[in-house]
C-alpha cells in the first residue's frame, strides 16, 4: 500500500467522524420535532424504549471504534508480528468472555422491560380494525354495552393506560405510533392486543408498518392525547348522532350524498345512510385528516378527495365522484365539513 | 481375484518421500498432459454451451448472478428517485411495489444465494486440488434452470406483470392478489430454489468426497468448511419454503384455504415457514462470503490462520443457531413475550460465534507481518460495515427494541449494513483475489482503489441515514410521504448516495469487463497464497490440476516447495486418461484416502433440454395452463431418464485403473463408496425437511386454532389409509428384498421382487387417494392439509415407482448387474426415507384425529 | 482402505483409526441445543394455546430440562476435552496432516462446540426463568 492511500484512509476516517458528529447533532433537533419520531417519546412505552435506544446506541459505538480500531491497527500502523499469546487471548476474551457477559446482561435488560410493555390497559379499550387502507376505531369505555364508532383517528386520555385491541378485515396491517410505544401487526381472523400510556396530552401521528398493499403508504392516522375530563367530552360528543346541516348549501350536499349512494358504504348516525364498508362519517368534520392521514379536513381537500380518490391513493375501493360538477363537489364538501 | 470383482483400493498408500522424489521421465509428461488435455478440451463454436465442467458453469452462474445484482441494483435506484422527494410521482404505487419486491426478491435468491452457489461452484475443485466437481451435469443443470427461471421472474417487470407482494409474500396479501405476479413469484423462485438444493447436494459431497488424498479434515481449507455448513444450512433451510410454496401455489391454484382464515387456515404458518428458510438464509448468504475472507487473510498476514478450530466451531456454531432465530422477524405478531424470549435469546447467542470469527481474523492479522493489498481492503470495509450492522443487530434481538423499529427504515439499514458488509463485500474482495486464478489477468489497482471508495462513501452515505430515518417514523415499503413527515432531507441524502454507490459499480464492471489483451501473464501465485488453487496452470489448461497432489497440510504451497513441479510433472495420482474418460479422485470423508477413480460426466446438450422442460413444468401453471405444464413435466422426466441411463453408473470397461504412485483403484462403486449414494441421501434429507414442514403445519393448525379438526368433519377413511401404508410398506420391502438378492447373485429374484413392488406400490397410491375421496378439500383447512399430505406421499412414491421400473430395465439390459449395482441402491435408499414419509403421514392423516 | 496394504499399523495408529470417528459427533452439543430449544418454544406454544394456567408447571419442566441438557453439553464438553488432550500435547493448532492430529482437533471443534451450546442453552433459560405470564 502506498503511502498516499493510508492518508485517503486516514482522511476518510476523520471525514466519518465529522458525518457521524453532524448526525448526531441532527438526531437530537430532529428528534424534538418529530410528529412519528420514536426518539421524541411521550408515552411510557416509548420513553422506556427510548432509553433502551440510547443506551444500546452507546454501546454500539463503543463496540464498533474498539473492533474496527484494532482491525485499523493491525492493518495500517502497527504490521509487524505482535505476540501470538495476545492474539489467542484476544480470541477468548473478545470472542467468548466479554461478549457472553454483555449480551446476557442485555438479554436481561430487555426481557425484564418487556411484561410491562404489554401490561393491560386501565379502563379504556379501544378495538381498531385495519381496512384496505383506513382505520375502524371503536371506542368501548369501561362497562359499554355498544361502542361508539369512528375512523382514522386515535384519540386517548393521557395519563391512562389504554387498552387496545387489534385485527383486520381482509390482510395483514400493523398499528404503531412511534411516540407512544412500540407496533404490534393486525391479523384477519385473529385478535392482537397492545396497550398505551400518553404521559401528556398531545398530538402525533401513527402509520401502517406491515406491507398490505398498493397505497400501504397512505394508511396513517392522528393521534390525540387528551387531559381525561376533555377526552370523556369529547367521547360523548362522539356518540352522539350527527348534527344536521345548517345551511342551503350543506343540505344540498346531503341530498346529493343521499342520490349518489354514498350511505351504502358510509354510515352518518342519525340519517338513512347506515353502510359499514367505508369509515364512519358521522364526525368527519371534526377529525384532523381525511383519506386515513393523507388530507386535511380543509373544503377543498373534501372536494379533491371525492372527486380524485383513485389518484390520490391507488385502489383504493371508493370510486372517484369526479363526474359531479364543480358546485356539487362544493356543495357536498360543505355537507360533509358541517358533519362536526 | 478377477480385474472387475475387486473393490478396494490396491497398492501403497500414503506415497513415500522417495516416491515422490523419483522424477517422471519427460516422454511420459507429455503423453499423459496430451491424454488429459484431450480428455477435458471444452467444446467449441455453438457447443461451448454444453459444456458442464465447473470452471465454466460456475463462471457463467456467477456472471448471471452479477448481472441480476446489477438489474435489481437499477431497481434500487428507481426506487431511490422516487423517494428522494416528498409527494414525488415519478413512478405509481403499483409500480413502485413491484420494484421493491423484485429488488429484494432478486438480490436475494437470483444474486446472494445463486453467488455462493457459483464461486463453490468455481473455485472449491481447484481448493481441493480436484478436477472438477462430483456432478458436473448437475451443475449445469442447475445453472440452467437457474437462468431460466430468473429471466421468467425478472422478465415479468417488463409486462408490468411483477408480484407486488413483497419479496415476503404474506397471505392474505399475496394469495389475494389478483393477476400471475404472486404465482410467477412462487413457481419461478421454486423452481430456482430446487436448483439451489441440486447445488447444495454437490458442494456438500464435494467437500466431503472428492478432497485430495491425505487431505484430513482438519486440514481442509476453511473455504471448505463453510461450504460445508452452508451446504447443510441450504438443506434444512429451503425444504421448509418449497413446503410453503407447494401449499401456497394449492391455495392459488385451487383454493385451498391454507392461509385464509375464514375457513380455517392461518397466514402465520406462511410466516413461519418464510422465516424458518428466510433467516438461515441470511448465513447462508454471509457465512460463504465471509469464508472468502478467511482465505484472503492469511494470505495477507503471511502466516497459517489463528484459530482454526475456532473458526470451525464458529461456522458450525453459526450454522446451527442460525435456525433458532426465525421468530424475530415475526416479534410484532403478538406471540407470547416467553416465545419471543426463546428467539431474543438465541439471536444473541448467535453473536457469539460470529464475533469469534472476527477476532480469529483480527488474531491472524496481530501474529502475522501485514501485506496490504487491494482485497483486502475491500474486506476491511466489509468488516467495518458488518460489524457496524451487526451491532444493530443485536440491538434489535432484543424484542422490545424490535417493536418499536420492525418494518421501519432501521432495519432498511441494518439489512443493508449486513449483507453489503457480509456478502458484496467480501464478495468484490474475492472478485479482486481470484480474478487471476479465473481469468489469468489482474484487475487494476488503480480502478479498484476508485470503486472502493465509491462503493464504500456511498453506501455509508444511503445507508447510514436510514438508521435515523427510520426512528423518525418512516415505515418501509411505502412509495410515497408527506412532506410534513420530516423525513425529506434525509431520503434525498440517501438518494446522491445511492448515486454514488452506482459510480461505484460502473467502475467495477468496467475494470472487470474492459479488454486485458495487452496485459502481460499475470504470475502463477500473485498473492503468495499457500493454498492449492494458486497451483493452478497460466495460461489457461481445462484439466483443474494436472495431477491430483497428496496432501499433508493446510496451506500446502507454503510448506512444500516440491509440491507444485511435481503436480505439474504428473508425479501425483490421475496424471493421465488412458481411455479419454474424464475422472476425478473420491477419497474417504474424514481422511481422505483414495478410494475410487470416479468418472465424471462431460459435455451433452441433454442437461439444457432438462432444464426447459423442467422450466416449462413451472412456468405454465403460472397462467393455469395444466396440460402443457404436465407435457413439459414428463419430457423433462423423460430427459432425466435419458441423462441418468446413459451417463450414470454404467459398469466400467476397466474395473481397475492404475492411479499413479502404485496406487490401483477400483473405477465403480455402489452404496456408501459411490458418491451418487451420498447425493441421494443429501437430497432425501431435504427432502424429508420438507415433508416435515408440511406436517409441522398439521400440528401448527392444531395449536393455532381451537376447531381444529373442526367438530363433525370428515375422516380419510382409516381402512383404505391403513391398507395404502401397509402396501407402500411392502413395496418397499420388496425394493429392499431386490438389492440382497441381486447383490447375492439371485437375479430372477430381484427382477421378480421389482415387478411386484411398482404393482403394490401403484396399489398404495390408488387407495391412499380413495381413502381421501369423500373429503373437500376448498371447504376448510382441515381437508385442505389431508389431501396435500396425500399428493406429497403420492408423487413420492410415482418417483420411487419409475425409479424401481428403471433398476428393473438396467437389470433386464445388464447396465445393473450384482456386482454394479448403484442404482438399487440409490434407489433403496430413497424407499427408505418414502416408507419413513408413508409411515408417518398415514399416523397424521389416519391416527391424528382420533387422538387431537 | 483394507488393513493388509497399510505399512504395518502399530497400536497408536490403530486408536486414531479413521473409522472411529464422525463428523457427526461434532454437532452432538448443537444438537442438544437444538433438543432444548425445541423443547422450551413447543411446550410454551402448546402451553399458552391450550392451557395458560399450566404455565407455571411448564416453565418447572423447562427449567429441569434446563439441567438435563446442561449435564449432557457437560458430559460431551468432557468427553471432546479429553480427546483434544491439549494438556498433555500442549498442542492448540493440530495442524499437521496426521491421524492424531485429526482426532485431536476434532475433540477441540467439539469442545468449542459444547461451549458455545452451553452458553445458549442457558441464554434460552433466561425468558423462562424471568417471564411469567403467556402475555
Amino acid at each position: 500500500m502506498t503511502a498516499n492511500t493510508t492518508d485517503t484512509g486516514r482522511r476518510g476516517g476523520a471525514d466519518r467522524g465529522r458525518t457521524g458528529l453532524l448526525l448526531l447533532t441532527s438526531v437530537i433537533l430532529a428528534g424534538c420535532e418529530g410528529q412519528q419520531s420514536a426518539l421524541a417519546p411521550s408515552g411510557e412505552d416509548a420513553r422506556v424504549l427510548g432509553n433502551l435506544f440510547w443506551v444500546m446506541l452507546g454501546g454500539a459505538v463503543i463496540l464498533w471504534l474498539l473492533v474496527n480500531g484494532l482491525f485499523f491497527y493491525v492493518t495500517r500502523i502497527n504490521r509487524a508480528a505482535l505476540s501470538r499469546r495476545f492474539a489467542n487471548g484476544l480470541i477468548v476474551g473478545g470472542g467468548v468472555i466479554f461478549p457472553t457477559i454483555v449480551l446476557g446482561g442485555l438479554l436481561t435488560y430487555g426481557l425484564s422491560i418487556m411484561p410491562d410493555q404489554r401490561a393491560p390497559g386501565d379502563g379504556l379499550t379501544l378495538r381498531v380494525t385495519g381496512e384496505q387502507w383506513w382505520w375502524r376505531v371503536e371506542y368501548w369505555p369501561e362497562g359499554a354495552e355498544t361502542p361508539i364508532v369512528a375512523a382514522n383517528e386515535i384519540r386517548l386520555p393521557a395519563g391512562e393506560r389504554s387498552e387496545i385491541r387489534l385485527d383486520s378485515a381482509r390482510v395483514i396491517h400493523s398499528f404503531w405510533i412511534p411516540s407512544l410505544g412500540g407496533k404490534m401487526d393486525m391479523f384477519p381472523g385473529r385478535e392482537t392486543r397492545m396497550s398505551l400510556k400518553p404521559e401528556v396530552a398531545g398530538r402525533w401521528r401513527g402509520q401502517c408498518a406491515e406491507f398490505c398493499g398498493a397505497s400501504h403508504a397512505l394508511m396513517a392516522f392522528e393521534v390525540v392525547a387528551m387531559p381525561p375530563d376533555d377526552f370523556n367530552a369529547w367521547l360523548q360528543a362522539q356518540a352522539a348522532p350527527a348534527t344536521s346541516p345548517t345551511t342551503d348549501a350543506a343540505r344540498r350536499g346531503a341530498r346529493i350524498f343521499a342520490r349518489e349512494g354514498c350511505g351504502a358504504c358510509h354510515a352518518v348516525r342519525g340519517t338513512g345512510a347506515r353502510g359499514a364498508v367505508g369509515p364512519d362519517l358521522t364526525h368527519v368534520g371534526s377529525r384532523l385528516s381525511l383519506g386515513a392521514g393523507t388530507l386535511t379536513t380543509t373544503l377543498a381537500d373534501f372536494e379533491r378527495w371525492i372527486a380524485h380518490t383513485g389518484a390520490i391513493k391507488p385502489e383504493v375501493e371508493m370510486p372517484g365522484y369526479g363526474h359531479l360538477g364543480a358546485a356539487e363537489l362544493a356543495d357536498l364538501a360543505q355537507y360533509l365539513k358541517g358533519l362536526e | 481375484m478377477s480385474d472387475t470383482d475387486q473393490t478396494g483400493p490396491t497398492g501403497p498408500y500414503p506415497p513415500t518421500a522417495d516416491m515422490l522424489a523419483e522424477p517422471v521421465p519427460q516422454g511420459e509428461q507429455d503423453r499423459t498432459a496430451a491424454e488429459l488435455r484431450a480428455a477435458w478440451a471444452p467444446p467449441t463454436g455453438w457447443r461451448y454451451f454444453t459444456a458442464v465442467n465447473n470452471s465454466e458453469v460456475g463462471l457463467w452462474y456467477a456472471l448471471t448472478a452479477f448481472g441480476f445484482m446489477l438489474l435489481a441494483g437499477v431497481l434500487a435506484l428507481v426506487m431511490r428517485l422516487q423517494l428522494a422527494l416528498p409527494d414525488n410521482d415519478l413512478i405509481s404505487a403499483d409500480r413502485f411495489n413491484q420494484f421493491f419486491t423484485m429488488h429484494g426478491s432478486a438480490m436475494m435468491f437470483l444474486f446472494a444465494v445463486p453467488m455462493f452457489e457459483a464461486i463453490a461452484i468455481l473455485i472449491l475443485p481447484a481448493f481441493l486440488g480436484g478436477r472438477d466437481m462430483p456432478f458436473p451435469r448437475l451443475s449445469a443443470f442447475g445453472f440452467w434452470c437457474f437462468v431460466i427461471g430468473g429471466v421468467f421472474v425478472m422478465g415479468s417487470l417488463l409486462f408490468d406483470a411483477a408480484p407486488t407482494a413483497g419479496w415476503f409474500m404474506y397471505p392474505p396479501l399475496a394469495t389475494q392478489d389478483e393477476g400471475p405476479g404472486s404465482d410467477i413469484w412462487l413457481l419461478g423462485l421454486s423452481f430456482i430454489e430446487i436448483a439451489s438444493i441440486a447445488a447444495a447436494v454437490e458442494l456438500i459431497v464435494g467437500a466431503l468426497k472428492c478432497r485430495p488424498p491425505g487431505m484430513r479434515v482438519n486440514i481442509m481449507p476453511l473455504y471448505a468448511w463453510y461450504v460445508l455448513v452452508v451446504g447443510g444450512m441450504i438443506l434444512f433451510a429451503f425444504p421448509p419454503l418449497i413446503a410453503g410454496d407447494f401449499l401456497f401455489e394449492l391455495e392459488r391454484s385451487f383454493d385451498w384455504p391454507f392461509f385464509d382464515p375464514t375457513r380455517g387456515g392461518d397466514p402465520m404458518l406462511w410466516q413461519h415457514l418464510f422465516w424458518i428458510f428466510g433467516h438461515p438464509e441470511v448465513y447462508i448468504v454471509f457465512l460463504p462470503s465471509i469464508a472468502i475472507a478467511a482465505m484472503v487473510i492469511p494470505t495477507v498476514a503471511r502466516r497459517p490462520i489463528v484459530g482454526y478450530s475456532w473458526i470451525v466451531l464458529s461456522a458450525v456454531g453459526t450454522g446451527f443457531l442460525s435456525f433458532g432465530l426465525w421468530v424475530h422477524h415475526m416479534f410484532t405478531t403478538g406471540l407470547p413475550n416467553i416465545s419471543l424470549g426463546f428467539f431474543s435469546a438465541a439471536s444473541e447467542a448467535v453473536v457469539i460465534p460470529t464475533g469469534i470469527q472476527l477476532f480469529a481474523f483480527a488474531a491472524t492479522l496481530i501474529a502475522g507481518r501485514v501485506k496490504m493489498s487491494l482485497p483486502m481492503l475491500w474486506i476491511a470495509g466489509a468488516l467495518a460495515i458488518f460489524t457496524a450492522g451487526g451491532l444493530t443487530g443485536v440491538m434489535l434481538a432484543i424484542a422490545p427494541f424490535n417493536w418499536q423499529v420492525h418494518d421501519s427504515y432501521f432495519i432498511v439499514a441494518h439489512l443493508h449494513y449486513t449483507l453489503f458488509g457480509g456478502m458484496v463485500f467480501p464478495v468484490i474482495a474475492g472478485v479482486y483475489y481470484f480474478f487471476p486464478f479465473i481469468r489469468k489477468k489482474m484487475l487494476s489497482e488503480r480502478l479498484g482503489r476508485w470503486a472502493f471508495w465509491l462503493i464504500f462513501t456511498g453506501f455509508n452515505v444511503t445507508f447510514l441515514p436510514m438508521h435515523l430515518t427510520g426512528l423518525l417514523g418512516m415505515p418501509r415499503r411505502i412509495f410515497t410521504y408527506p412532506e410534513a413527515s420530516g423525513w425529506g432531507w434525509l431520503n434525498m441524502i440517501s438518494t446522491l448516495g445511492a448515486f454514488v454507490i452506482a459510480a461505484g459499480f460502473v467502475v467495477f464492471v468496467w475494470d472487470l469487463l474492459r479488454s486485458k489483451g495487452s496485459q502481460t501473464q499475470v504470475p502463477r501465485n500473485p498473492w503468495d497464497a499457500g493454498t492449492l488453487e494458486w497451483s493452478h496452470d497460466v495460461p489457461e489448461e481445462y484439466w483443474g490440476a494436472r495431477s491430483i497432489p497428496h496432501i499433508t497440510s493446510r496451506y500446502p504451497l507454503w510448506d512444500d516447495p516440491d509440491l507444485v513441479a511435481r503436480m505439474d510433472a504428473g508425479r501425483y495420482y490421475l496424471p493421465d486418461s488412458p481411455h479419454g474418460h474424464r475422472e476425478t479422485l473420491v477419497t474417504s470423508v474424514i481422511d481422505a484416502s483414495p478410494e475410487l477413480a470416479q468418472r465424471v460426466t462431460g459435455p451433452t446438450w441433454i442437461t439444457l433440454w432438462a432444464a426447459a422442460f423442467t422450466g416449462g413444468a413451472f412456468i405454465f401453471p403460472t397462467f393455469h395452463m395444466y396440460p402443457p405444464a404436465i407435457v413439459s413435466g414428463a419430457f423433462a422426466v423423460v430427459c432425466i431418464l435419458y441423462w441418468l441411463w446413459t451417463s450414470t453408473a454404467r459398469p466400467p470397461e476397466h474395473g481397475m485403473r492404475d492411479a499413479g504412485l502404485g496406487l490401483r483403484l477400483p473405477t465403480y462403486a455402489s452404496g456408501p463408496k459411490a458418491v451418487g449414494w451420498w447425493a441421494v441421501w443429501i437430497t432425501m434429507l431435504g427432502d424429508a425437511t420438507a415433508f416435515a414442514s408440511v406436517v409441522f403445519g398439521f400440528f401448527f393448525y392444531w395449536t393455532a386454532k381451537p376447531d381444529f379438526p373442526p367438530e363433525g368433519a370428515m375422516h380419510a377413511a382409516p381402512a383404505l389409509v391403513g391398507l395404502a401404508v401397509l402396501v407402500l410398506a411392502l413395496s418397499w420391502a420388496l425394493t429392499l428384498g431386490a438389492r440382497h438378492w441381486n447383490g447375492a447373485g439371485r437375479v430372477g429374484a430381484a427382477r421378480g421382487a421389482l415387478v411386484a413392488a411398482p404393482l403394490l406400490a401403484a396399489g398404495g397410491c390408488a387407495a391412499l387417494i380413495a381413502s381421501v375421496q369423500a373429503l373437500e378439500p376448498a371447504s376448510h383447512v382441515y381437508p385442505a392439509i389431508i389431501w396435500a399430505l396425500m399428493i406429497w406421499v403420492v408423487a413420492h412414491a410415482m418417483v420411487g415407482i419409475i425409479m424401481q421400473l428403471y433398476c428393473l430395465a438396467g437389470s433386464v439390459s445388464g447396465k445393473l448387474t450384482p456386482r454394479h449395482d448403484a442404482d438399487l441402491w440409490n434407489v433403496t435408499l430413497f424407499w427408505h426415507f418414502l416408507c419413513l414419509t408413508v409411515l408417518v403421514a398415514g399416523a397424521v392423516i389416519g391416527l391424528a384425529p382420533g387422538v387431537l | 482402505m483394507s488393513d493388509e496394504h497399510r505399512p504395518d499399523p502399530d497400536e497408536e495408529r490403530r486408536e486414531f483409526r479413521e473409522e472411529r470417528e464422525s463428523l457427526w459427533r461434532i454437532t452432538l452439543a448443537p444438537a442438544t441445543w437444538v433438543a432444548h430449544f425445541v423443547a422450551s418454544y413447543g411446550v410454551v406454544a402448546v402451553t399458552c394455546a391450550k392451557a395458560p394456567d399450566l404455565l407455571g408447571a411448564a416453565r418447572l419442566g423447562l427449567g429441569l430440562f434446563t439441567l438435563v441438557a446442561l449435564a449432557i453439553i457437560l458430559w460431551l464438553g468432557w468427553r471432546a476435552w479429553r480427546q483434544w488432550d491439549v494438556r498433555n500435547t500442549g498442542d492448540y493448532t493440530n495442524a499437521l496432516g496426521e491421524a492424531e492430529d485429526r482426532h485431536q482437533f476434532l475433540g477441540h471443534a467439539a469442545v468449542l462446540l459444547a461451549l458455545i451450546s452451553a452458553i445458549g442453552v442457558v441464554y434460552g433459560t433466561l425468558p423462562v426463568v424471568m417471564l411469567e405470564t403467556c402475555r
